[in-house]
């Protein structure tokens, strides 16, 4: 039996890409389907991002990494370094969600979510806007310093920089309180390396979506790699109906195609110019296509024209090109999800059952034990007590483990104030007569206002030897 | 055919700039993964516990960033020997005649 042939890839057609002076792109304005789907995710995405950092939820920030007080809420729930469990297992959603969704649709990331894609978009309608269409900013980067360019220019670059700013603030107020950073702005009394993220971050924005742009995805990205890996002849990818399409040529409009020999390209290179990447995807699948379907809107549009079927560029997947059935369950697929549904269980399953409570226990250093009344062992502990739950509360402590073994410090319930830890000291007795040797004991700790938070420890007890 | 037969196009000349972002951008990466995992696991205000001579005067947000420049030194460290190993082996064997890299 023979293996399905791999999807193919074409190399780029151009000559040593790797490492020849980028030629800029204009990508040409463009309209239709995918343009509108792309720029809502561009508002939603933005919006969400410069939006959410200034949403308030109980008092505090609702979504805030708190690294200077190392605590993480997220809404109602906080999370501290403890909690890093809880990280990894989104961590690891997330790129199980990217393995599915890539095996499934192709790089749907790439063309609509991914930060780069969506803040070049923002980029360039900011340069659309000061500089003009594409064919006026190629006039103007080939004329000479006029006022009217250096106007231009001038006025792309502040709001650049200042749209860099914000976002670099933002980032940053991800990290530590928005609105504290924002008051030490107007104040000008930033720290140094608030300062230093800001700016590290606005740069970042600046570089990559004014000036990189396409050159992140096809020489930094690491995803644009070994997405191949995780594609198949079924999965979505935008694709040129060759069979259709060629041979390729100009006609006058109303010419019957087939009759002078002709496929459905008209060969006006449209699908080139709006290519945020450059690419010709008339040469086939090449991995600098970021599936964004600027170049199916523009084909779309010239065969409404010419009054040709919509589709000669569209999203399809390979089997589909050759007249097969596309298959969406299929091994690959079903494994993606049961390891997505696997570690998303795990994870609600890890945060419902989740005790906002931690007991630390550490043997006194100086003695393994202490004879008091003569006939009493006592046995002295450090206890470090943490309370993650949003709201104080009073604990009990209790022990077990050895016959007639008695608490006698902390006499008191423990009390301790939300998202703090306290250190108390506590001492146990036993009888001489059955704490000889070590034991292994335990130490109970319980909310007196919610027994559902307990948590157990486990020590030892250590007496004469006999 | 008596002409020799085409060569492979000598790789260009290119600047310290490739080899620069070669060696800067994954160790960047690689800083940012090591930054989360180590910050996760240790608060950069015990450094202080660590190392009194070194650290006296080191908050948390500059534990932070000396932590995450240490991380991107040591990976553009072994970025670059990778580099320069990469680089060194190819001039070798052009050199040796063995034909193209």
């Amino acid at each position: 039996m023979t293996r399905p042939p791999h999807l193919k890839l074409v190399p780029t057609p151009e000559p040593a890409p790797f490492y020849a002076a980028a030629e800029k792109i204009y990508p040409r304005e463009i309209s239709g389907r995918f343009t509108r789907l792309r720029n809502l995710a561009v508002v939603v995405l933005l919006g969400l991002f410069y939006g959410v950092a200034w949403l308030d939820w109980d008092g505090h920030q609702a979504l805030l990494f708190d690294l200077p007080a190392r605590k993480f809420h997220i809404f109602s729930l906080t999370l501290w370094p403890q909690d890093f469990l809880y990280l990894t297992l989104l961590l690891i959603i997330a790129a199980l969600s990217l393995f599915f969704f890539t095996a499934l649709a192709g790089r749907l990331w790439c063309g609509y979510a991914c930060p780069q894609t969506v803040w070049t978009e923002l980029f360039v309608w900011i340069e659309q806007w000061t500089e003009g269409k594409r064919s006026r900013r190629m006039k103007l980067d080939r004329g000479p310093w006029t006022a009217e360019k250096v106007l231009r220019k001038t006025a792309k670059q502040i709001l650049w920089v200042a749209l860099a700013a914000w976002t670099g603030f933002t980032f940053v107020g991800y990290f530590t309180p928005i609105r504290s950073l924002g008051s030490g702005i107007a104040g000008l009394s930033l720290g140094p390396w608030s300062t230093f993220w800001i700016f590290l971050y606005g740069l970042a924005t600046y570089g990559n979506a004014g000036f990189l742009r396409e050159q992140v995805c096809k020489y930094m990205c690491p995803y644009a790699r070994f997405q191949s890996a995780m594609f198949d002849r079924d999965t979505l990818i935008i694709s040129y109906d060759e069979a259709r399409g060629e041979p390729r040529g100009p006609r006058r409009r109303g010419t019957a195609a087939r009759a002078a020999g002709l496929g459905d390209c008209i060969d006006c290179t449209l699908c080139v110019q709006v290519c945020p990447t450059g690419i010709d995807i008339r040469h086939g699948l090449q991995y600098d296509c970021i599936a964004c379907g600027a170049c199916i809107d523009a084909c779309d549009d010239v065969m409404d024209k010419m009054g040709s079927p919509r589709g000669l560029i569209r999203y399809t997947t390979e089997r589909a090109l050759h007249a097969g059935v596309t298959q969406v369950v299929r091994p690959r697929m079903l494994v993606y999800a049961a390891l997505l549904a696997l570690v998303s269980g795990a994870l609600v399953y890890a945060l419902f059952t989740r005790t906002p409570l931690i007991l630390d226990v550490i043997r006194d250093r100086n003695a393994l034990y202490r004879e008091v009344h003569g006939e009493r062992i006592e046995n002295a502990y450090s206890l470090k007590v943490i309370n993650l739950d949003d709201k104080p509360h009073t604990y009990r402590l209790a022990v077990s483990g050895l016959p007639g073994l008695e608490l006698t410090a902390p006499a008191e319930p423990i009390a301790v104030p939300s998202g703090s830890v306290s250190n108390i000291p506590a001492r146990l007795e036993a009888p001489a007569t059955a704490a000889g040797g070590v034991h292994r004991i335990v130490l109970t700790l319980t909310a007196v206002d919610a027994p559902r938070i307990a948590v157990e420890e486990k020590t030892r007890f250590i007496g004469p030897s006999s | 055919m008596s002409a020799s037969p085409p060569k492979p196009p000598e790789p260009e000349r290119r600047g310290w700039g490739v080899d620069v972002g070669l060696v800067l951008w994954p160790s960047f990466l690689a800083a940012c993964a090591a930054s989360l995992l180590f910050f996760a696991a240790v608060d950069p205000a015990l450094l202080k516990d660590a190392g009194p001579r070194l650290f006296a005067d080191l908050d948390r947000e500059a534990g932070y960033v000396l932590g995450f420049i240490f991380f991107w030194v040591i990976s553009a460290v072994a970025s670059a020997l990778s580099v320069y190993l990469v680089r060194t082996e190819r001039g070798r064997r052009r050199s040796a005649g063995s034909g193209p890299p």
